[in-house]
């Protein structure tokens, strides 16, 4: 489903994504950890072209991100994203934040939009708040609204960026359970977080990068139970108390 | 005093009022359009889009605007081969000038915007122009509502410049009557109030939709 080869990416002369090869399979949820400023972040936004990496190739679905014969656009929709701090539109309702691309892109009508918006809110357990402003919702609704806008489109792909990371304690859960129930519905996902709980319940794999690189790969029994490279497992020695 | 001066004039008066409001209300619908597309074209991380938008709005905005309003009227014929007049030479050149005004506006308003809500917008698919009509200028127009105002509020003042080119504005028919009846404090006295009037009401609407954007905000 997603191809990674040989990716370099830099920030002017600082590289952060060093030379990274990996394969995403179809609905598999693979998680992504590693330090702050490690990359992972960065990798996420070459999926979907938001960032532009100067060397490698990145094929999703069958289409290359960087090749101008791809409509990026259309690429895209079929890519959801969440994104740490959510990033609703404030001056929307969360039924309109939903709405949008599907009228906009995939050319639904009004009437259509808002009923398959309604089911994604019912979905996403926050059906109540339709007509709500961001402003008006806690960050666990919110979050739970982006998500349900990052569907909306009908991705193949979703990536999630720390989605949980802005949020209080008791508001992550919420969340989690929503993603919990994506994966097992077989989407395929590619989830940048250091929620370990969330990892051993779902992913199939976990990622583990450091300093651009990606250091170990590995089912998650293998990856908790016996770490191969030192890098990791001083990583997990920090997040796993 | 002799204040029937007004009274005796005041069509004529009121004639070049409607003037002056034409030609802001000209100016700033223009002025406005062709700002968003400068100060659109000033965030663009394009080089050959960004530069020339820069250069221009450092332009205008490094001249007096009575010298602009001059310039125009001088300029015009000769690159036109025919003269436009006095209204349509002033038209121009108060919405090239605002226009510089109204970029650096539009420039602050969409810098104000975090660019991390245009990505949540390319996300989805929409394209650059689809993020910015629905994402990002609605955004940016809120919180640019105060200055777009005062910016309006200075462009109804600075119609009375037009007066250097021969246009019988409001001040200009103003002089006018004082140079036939020599009334100065009581034509000018009116004159001010009348421009205190305007200019105070947009200021309370200015305050007004600055509220209301708040409240709307969060």
């Amino acid at each position: 489903m997603i191809e990674i080869k040989n990716v370099s990416l830099w920030y002017d002369k600082f590289q952060a994504l060093y030379d990274v090869t990996t394969t995403i399979k179809k609905n598999q949820t693979v998680v992504t950890c590693g330090p702050s400023g490690c990359g992972k972040s960065s990798l996420l936004r070459c999926i979907n072209g938001l960032e532009r990496f100067q060397q490698g190739e990145i094929i999703v679905d069958g289409k290359s991100v960087q090749d101008p014969k791809t409509n990026i656009s259309e690429l895209r929709a079929d890519i959801g994203m969440v994104f740490q701090h959510f990033e609703l539109y404030p001056h929307m309702t969360a039924l309109r934040n939903l709405t949008l691309a599907p009228t906009l892109v995939r050319k639904k009508s009004k009437e259509e939009a808002e009923a398959a918006a309604l089911k994604l809110l019912e979905r996403v357990g926050i059906r109540e708040q339709a007509d709500k402003y961001p402003g008006e919702m806690s960050g666990g609704q919110q979050q739970r609204v982006a998500i349900g806008r990052a569907l909306a489109t009908e991705p193949k792909v979703m990536l999630f960026d720390e989605p949980t990371s802005a949020l209080d304690p008791e508001m992550i859960k919420e969340v989690l359970d929503v993603m919990i129930h994506l994966a097992k519905e077989g989407m395929t996902m590619i989830v940048v977080t250091h929620e370990m709980g969330f990892a051993r319940e779902v992913a199939n794999e976990i990622i583990f990068m450091d300093e651009g690189r990606i250091i170990e790969r590995g089912t998650d029994e293998s990856f908790f139970k016996n770490p191969k490279s030192e890098r990791t497992k001083d990583f997990l020695s920090k997040i796993l108390i | 005093m002799d204040w029937g001066v007004i009274s005796r004039n005041i069509y004529f008066l009121l004639g070049g009022l409607g003037l002056t409001f034409q030609l802001a209300i000209i100016s700033i619908a223009g002025g406005l359009l062709l700002g968003i597309i400068v100060g659109l074209a000033r965030t663009s991380s394009i080089r050959w889009i960004n530069y020339p938008a820069t250069v221009y709005v450092n332009f205008f905005r490094s001249l007096p605007l009575i010298l602009v309003i001059f310039w125009f009227y001088f300029l015009m014929p000769f690159i036109m081969g025919r003269p436009l007049g006095d209204f349509l030479s002033a038209i121009i050149a108060f919405i090239v000038f605002e226009s510089s005004y109204f970029a650096e506006i539009v420039r602050a308003g969409i810098g104000s915007i975090r660019k991390e809500q245009v990505f949540a917008g390319y996300s989805t698919g929409l394209n650059y122009y689809k993020t910015m009509r629905h994402v990002v200028i609605p955004q940016a127009l809120r919180n640019m509502v105060p200055s777009l105002v005062t910016q309006c509020v200075i462009i109804f003042q600075d119609t009375s410049l037009a007066y250097v080119i021969g246009l019988k504005e409001f001040l200009r028919r103003t002089a006018l009557v004082d140079a036939a009846q020599f009334r100065s404090i009581e034509l000018y006295s009116f004159a001010a109030v009348v421009y205190l009037v305007f200019c105070f009401a947009g200021s309370l609407a200015s305050r007004r939709l600055e509220k209301r954007g708040r409240q709307m905000g969060r």
